[in-house]
């Protein structure tokens, strides 16, 4: 895939943005809808344009018109990036090699778990050449493309990179 | 020592021992409870505002004050530290509100910060914190207060960057310490100036040595000092930010104790500025242009901790212009009432903000007055007490320092800008209470709000008693030691008033306005100007770094690295060298015989010379 959008992308994330913006000035929502309606009338008047020079034209001109209107403190949603709360529990996420590192008096308070653990361990150890081989075999010459990670392909193995999947943190660690 | 001031000394020990116990606690003891902090923390500061208001009922009583110096620091042919502790009418009635506000902070902090696993730590912190303020309120000599000073601004920093998983955090705890260092350069020139000139660090002593002196240097030194700690116009970018921190923090030490620590230190120090015009006109107009460029910028903020910010930084900038006016006690009146109402307002922004799951935003609010009334409650009054209505706690500090800038003979242009500020305040209370409490919800109705925990009600309510009382109360008790002017025109005196309610009226109707079929866009400059806080932070924190890179990068290159290799060292002498061989390069012409002839002839005339 290439890193181009094609231009019904770029027109709906034009939409997209201008109705956030519009939604930022707009705090009442009946007002709000009211000029979210009138930007939509907008589009879909160009909507059946054929000539792509034209619709090329059209397009950079609400960009322009959003430059100049857009708001200076979009709403920005707390969780988004740009927000008040991303990454607010990053410095509570920790890595699980961590837990190689815990005293045997601790690990003992969790039998079970650790008990566990040696077992997915093996299976990692077991499953990691597989893995490997995979992802060789269908990455491209020039480099991987995507962050995608493929699936499994036969049966009985597991997907290429499963562990840091597999053993994440949570996302609200606390 | 007599017997009144060993109450005093005692006292004061106590509070510091019963805070410091936590602390111990954790050093020596290490419990094992998994949330020991809190509780104990809590009880160490009600037991230490009980004990407080010790020495503030003898103060009431019989207006005693005192001043100890103990255990010797330092002693040196020129400069003697000791400890030293001033118990002045300054520092007698800050200490039992900052107990007060900081004993609601923490129980409210209980409940907010209940889900963190760092739980202890964030409440050793704001202890240590506030042993560092207890020691700057009280501190006697230059010596302590800088310790002190210097233990807020670090704790600042920490406190700041709690979360420092967030790129925003660690940004705006580094601001909060350059732009307090730069202040610092301040202070220490004072300091340095008084043990050059009087060679004492003492402030009895500054006042009696200094009499006859030109104080400007100095002045201007803890007036820089102040302006980095109390983010006046210039070193103000930093308060804004810092409230990437949790609510609970920037309620303590953003409203109420520390920024208010600059204002405090002139008001210690103003003996020396009573007779240099230069600094008070300083104050004065730094103060006037901090309090309405900050409200300005207030005005279109949709973060609610901002807007509460922008206000702090409007009120310090008010205390600036009184203590321009020459008026210290007033300004101190007005930290005392400002750190209830502050306190209280950040409080209830902290339980809306809980209660939305970390909304912030005004935009994505409303209707709260159904869901959290007594938070809503709070909030409004709050915001009226700030506004400087009538006979709550803002009004005694508010309207005493309009009016006795209304009747002083100083600066217009000040008290222009001061009353445009002051109408502001009124506009961007009432737009945070519409937009908050009033209409119906724009957020998603599936969160279960509601206010039944008692750790978030009753630090409400007592702020709330405080904000109400707390202004009458310390007018009442005050000796004031300027004669206020009592007569004034009619207009002049309601003139505080007419331009809030102006203010209410106005951002009224233009809330209102919001909500019709009007047009969407406002005027762009002047909402850009506001919105992007008068562009400071887009220029100023650009130039500055690049400025100091590009200085940086020159004096390795050109400097180090262009001077030592091609100006002084291997690559002059390589191009001196050749220069100069090929200058001489063209007297040799390659005519080997004839050079060697010359030589043979010469060789055989030096002969002959020297055989005749």
């Amino acid at each position: 895939m290439a890193g181009y959008l094609s231009h019904q992308q770029k027109v709906l994330r034009l939409y997209k943005k201008s109705l956030r913006h519009i939604e930022s000035w707009c705090i009442f929502r009946d007002k709000y809808r009211f000029y979210a309606c009138l930007l939509r009338q907008r589009f879909d008047e160009g909507r059946e344009e054929k000539d792509m020079v034209k619709a090329t034209m059209m397009l950079k001109a609400g960009e322009e018109e959003f430059w100049t209107n857009q708001h200076p403190q979009p709403y920005i949603f707390p969780d988004s990036p740009g927000g008040t709360s991303y990454e607010r529990y990053e410095c509570y996420k920790v890595p699980e090699w961590l837990l190689e590192h815990w005293h045997p008096s601790e690990k003992n308070q969790y039998p079970d778990y650790f008990s566990k653990r040696e077992t997915w361990k093996k299976l990692r150890e077991q499953s990691w050449d597989k893995e490997v081989a995979q992802l060789q075999a269908e990455t491209p010459p020039g480099g991987p493309l995507t962050e995608a990670l493929p699936p499994a392909r036969q049966e009985g193995h597991l997907p290429p990179l499963w562990w840091h999947e597999v053993t994440r943190p949570r996302e609200r660690p606390t | 020592m007599p017997p009144m001031a060993l109450i005093y000394t005692s006292s004061l020990l106590l509070m510091l021992t019963i805070l410091i116990y936590p602390l111990i606690m954790l050093l020596f003891c290490n419990p094992q409870e998994k949330n020991w902090a809190p509780l104990h923390v809590k009880m160490a500061v009600k037991t230490a505002f009980l004990i407080s208001t010790v020495p503030l009922s003898l103060f009431l009583n019989s207006g005693m004050q005192t001043t100890t110096s103990s255990w010797t620091w330092m002693v040196t042919t020129t400069l003697d530290v000791t400890l030293g502790f001033k118990f002045d009418y300054y520092s007698i009635m800050f200490i039992p509100i900052a107990l007060y506000v900081t004993w609601s902070i923490l129980e409210f902090a209980m409940w907010y910060m209940h889900s963190d696993p760092n739980i202890n730590r964030f409440f050793i912190y704001l202890l240590v914190f506030l042993v560092a303020m207890l020691i700057l309120v009280t501190a006697n000599n230059f010596f302590q207060l800088f310790i002190g000073w210097e233990g807020v601004g670090i704790m600042s920093f920490l406190l700041i960057g709690w979360w420092y998983g967030r790129t925003d955090a660690n940004t705006a705890a580094l601001q909060a310490v350059i732009y307090n260092r730069v202040g610092d350069i301040g202070l220490i020139l004072s300091m340095a100036w008084m043990t050059a000139n009087i060679s004492s660090w003492d402030i009895q002593q500054a006042f009696i040595l200094t009499k006859n002196l030109d104080m400007t240097l100095p002045l201007l030194g803890l007036i820089l000092a102040a302006t980095g700690k109390s983010a006046q116009f210039g070193l103000h970018p930093w308060l804004p930010a810092a409230m990437e921190g949790p609510t609970p923090v920037s309620a303590l030490l953003h409203s109420s104790t520390m920024v208010v620590a600059g204002i405090f230190l002139l008001i210690r120090l103003s003996p020396l500025m009573e007779n240099n015009q230069t600094a008070l006109t300083l104050c004065l107009c730094l103060g006037a242009l901090t309090t309405l460029f900050t409200a300005t910028c207030a005005l279109t903020q949709n973060d609610i901790k901002k807007i509460i910010a922008f206000s702090t930084s409007s009120q310090l900038g008010l205390m600036m212009v009184t203590i321009g006016l020459n008026q210290p006690q007033l300004a101190f009146l007005h930290i005392c009432t400002h750190a209830f109402f502050k306190a209280m307002l950040f409080l209830c922004s902290g339980s809306v903000i809980h209660s939305l799951n970390d909304e912030q935003d005004i935009r994505k609010m409303g209707g709260l007055h159904h869901l959290t009334p007594v938070t809503s409650s709070c909030l409004t009054i709050g915001s009226l007490a700030l506004t400087g209505t009538p006979f709550l706690a803002g009004f005694f500090s508010k309207d005493a320092i309009l009016e006795a800038l209304n009747t002083s003979h100083l600066n217009a242009w000040a008290l222009t800008l001061t009353l445009i500020a002051t109408s502001f305040t009124a506009i961007y209370s009432l737009r945070v209470i519409y937009f908050v409490t009033m209409g119906i919800p724009r957020f998603s109705s599936l969160t279960p709000i509601n206010e039944n925990n008692s750790a978030v009600i009753n630090p409400l309510k007592r702020l709330a008693w405080g904000s109400i009382l707390g202004g009458m109360l310390l007018i009442l008790n005050t000796d004031l030691n300027k004669t206020p002017i009592l007569t004034m025109p009619t207009e002049l005196k309601l003139m505080a008033l007419t331009v809030s309610i102006m203010g209410l009226l106005t951002a009224f109707e233009l809330a209102k306005m919001t909500s019709k079929q009007m047009k969407m866009l406002p005027l762009k400059l002047p909402h850009h100007f506001t919105t992007t806080l008068g562009f400071f932070p887009s220029i100023f924190h650009r130039i500055s770094p690049q400025l100091s890179l590009l200085m940086g990068y020159h004096i390795t290159t050109r400097t180090v690295d262009q001077t030592w290799m091609e100006k002084i060292g291997p690559q002059m002498l390589s191009n001196t060298m050749t220069q100069i061989s090929s200058s001489s390069n063209d007297i040799q012409q390659g005519l080997i015989k004839t050079y060697l002839i010359l030589f043979l002839l010469t060789l055989i005339l030096v002969v002959m010379v020297l055989t005749i």
